[in-house]
């Protein structure tokens, strides 16, 4: 039974204003003054407590910078979280910057491959979803070609046929629904709703509040980090849209 | 430790298949292939067999000191390669470690195995060389190579665990990494005799020096036909435990933290 649990988690992000630092600047700053590259900290999540339950499908909505595909990466296990208590329970498959990790000079046939395993497929299985991969992707011959010469959208097509290829028990998804053309667009679409009926658990981040209010049973807004409101989607929604009013009108606190 | 081990044995298809890419990718569309990986201490060799000999060890036979040299230079290629290399390493494998939280280990494991498979096909050529041109030494010797390669291996991983680390945190590790080698380098018998040290009074950078004692496990098995000495042996197992405990205690402590300076 997929499950995840959050108790109170937070995250915290530490970073410098001026990227990495040279091993002879942090040594010689330590010892004779402060640094001049200091540390600077953003409350990325806040007290965040949730329960979400096989069966489920949660959606997070929230302006940008809210903290949504950062809760994605802590449940994904990407960001360890600073404090608090994250239990997930099942497999995880995650739809987020799905067309990142291309290895530039392998094919296209490789890629799926590499994607494959670190997804958890092994040779065996991996054979039995080459074809089906690639009729989805439809880019025919071009998965003999290194994916250096792949436009920006046949990436991404390869990359959603990939990353949708397997059946998870733990969905997490960042709005890649819309993929490629129009006609892809619809494709993924389908698959979309199909690996969903499939997952036993889905928590999707979307600004498509529709997609959002049709696929969910319940949806959380976030809000700088922290929960702003969590119940059915219409009522969410439709706090969610007058505070946006608020905010376009300069009203909102 | 063993969890983490067993994570990574689960990633076994993704890292070997990005390794056999690595190196396919940098044979691709070259006339001599494999040859150039052999090109470089060959070549190496041969300059300092025809400019060092006379001065550094006039007393051997050329075929011995080149022998001895260009075993020596493909041990410390290895170990250089791995460590400079291994630096960037952790940002060769960044849009993976965004996206799946797998063990950090596995992209140093990619440069080290890289590596290894380089440093095997040098030392394969060493031992036809030295045995076409002084035969067959002492073949009960050579399991002893076994021990010594997976020590070599510990060290190399390790060195790339640890550059790799450092790297994403110290933006200068890589240039520091090149200026300690060369010290190294120097400071280590590979173009000239360690009897030079010790005619010297310096016997204890003979003795203490652990890339000496690295280079040893394989240059004494295979061109001398003896067992390394056990001081060799010392040294060297220590060397790699050390080394080993750096880069576990590195991947404890910062494994998860990485991700925030990436």
């Amino acid at each position: 039974m997929a499950r995840i649990s959050m108790d109170r988690v937070c995250l915290t992000f530490q970073v410098r204003h001026h990227q990495r630092v040279t091993f002879k600047e942090y040594v010689v700053k330590r010892m004779f003054r402060r640094s001049v590259n200091p540390y600077v900290k953003v409350n990325a999540l806040q007290d965040f407590t949730l329960e979400i339950n096989s069966g489920e499908r949660l959606g997070v909505i929230g302006h940008n910078g809210a903290g949504k595909s950062t809760l994605l990466k802590v449940l994904a296990g990407i960001y360890p979280p600073t404090s608090g208590k994250l239990e997930v329970k099942g497999a995880i498959s995650s739809l987020f910057d799905i067309a990142l990790g291309f290895e530039p000079d392998a094919t296209g046939w490789e890629n799926i491959c590499f994607r494959g395993f670190l997804q958890g497929e092994t040779p065996r299985t991996i054979k039995s979803k080459m074809q089906p991969i690639s009729d989805f992707s439809e880019l025919g011959d071009f998965l003999n070609a290194p994916v250096r010469y792949y436009s920006a959208g046949m990436r991404l097509r390869l990359a959603f046929a990939i990353a949708t290829a397997i059946d998870p028990e733990i969905l997490l998804v960042d709005e890649v629904l819309s993929v490629g053309d129009m006609a892809f667009t619809e494709k993924a679409g389908i698959r979309m709703r199909e690996m969903m009926d499939k997952a036993q658990l889905i928590v999707m981040v979307s600004h498509d509040l529709k997609s959002i209010e049709r696929l969910c049973h319940r949806v959380v807004w976030m809000d700088h980090g922290q929960i702003r409101q969590v119940g059915r989607p219409g009522e969410v929604i439709d706090a969610y849209k007058g505070w946006a009013n608020q905010v376009a009108h300069g009203l909102a606190a | 430790m063993v969890a983490y081990l067993q994570g990574i044995w689960r990633c076994r298809y993704f890292w070997l298949m990005l390794v056999r890419n690595d190196l396919r990718q940098r044979y691709r569309r070259s006339l001599l292939g494999l040859g150039w990986s052999l090109l470089q201490p060959v070549a190496m060799t041969c300059i300092i067999c025809f400019v060092f000999h006379a001065v550094l060890n006039p007393d051997a036979d050329v075929a011995e000191y080149g022998g001895s040299v260009l075993a020596g230079l493909a041990c410390w290629n290895y170990i250089l390669t791995s460590t400079i290399q291994g630096c960037q390493c952790i940002y060769l494998g960044e849009s993976y470690i965004r996206q799946y939280p797998a063990p950090m280990a596995i992209y140093p494991l990619r440069t080290a195995l890289a590596g290894t498979f380089h440093f095997l096909i040098a030392m394969a050529m060493v031992m036809v060389l030295s045995w076409c041109i002084t035969g067959f030494g002492n073949l009960l010797v050579l399991p002893s190579i076994v021990a010594s390669l997976a020590i070599l291996f510990v060290v190399t991983w390790s060195l790339a665990i640890l550059a790799g680390f450092a790297n994403v945190f110290f933006q200068d590790t890589q240039h520091l990494c090149e200026v300690g080698f060369q010290i190294m380098f120097y400071m280590t018998p590979i173009i000239y005799p360690e009897s030079l040290l010790r005619a010297n009074n310096l016997s204890w950078l003979a003795d203490w020096n652990p890339v000496r004692a690295l280079v040893d496990l394989v240059r004494q098995p295979i061109l001398e036909g003896r067992m390394p000495t056990p001081s060799t042996w010392v040294i060297a197992t220590l060397t790699a435990a050390f080394l080993a405990s750096a880069a576990s205690l590195t991947l404890a402590r910062l494994q998860k933290r990485l991700i925030f300076s990436l």
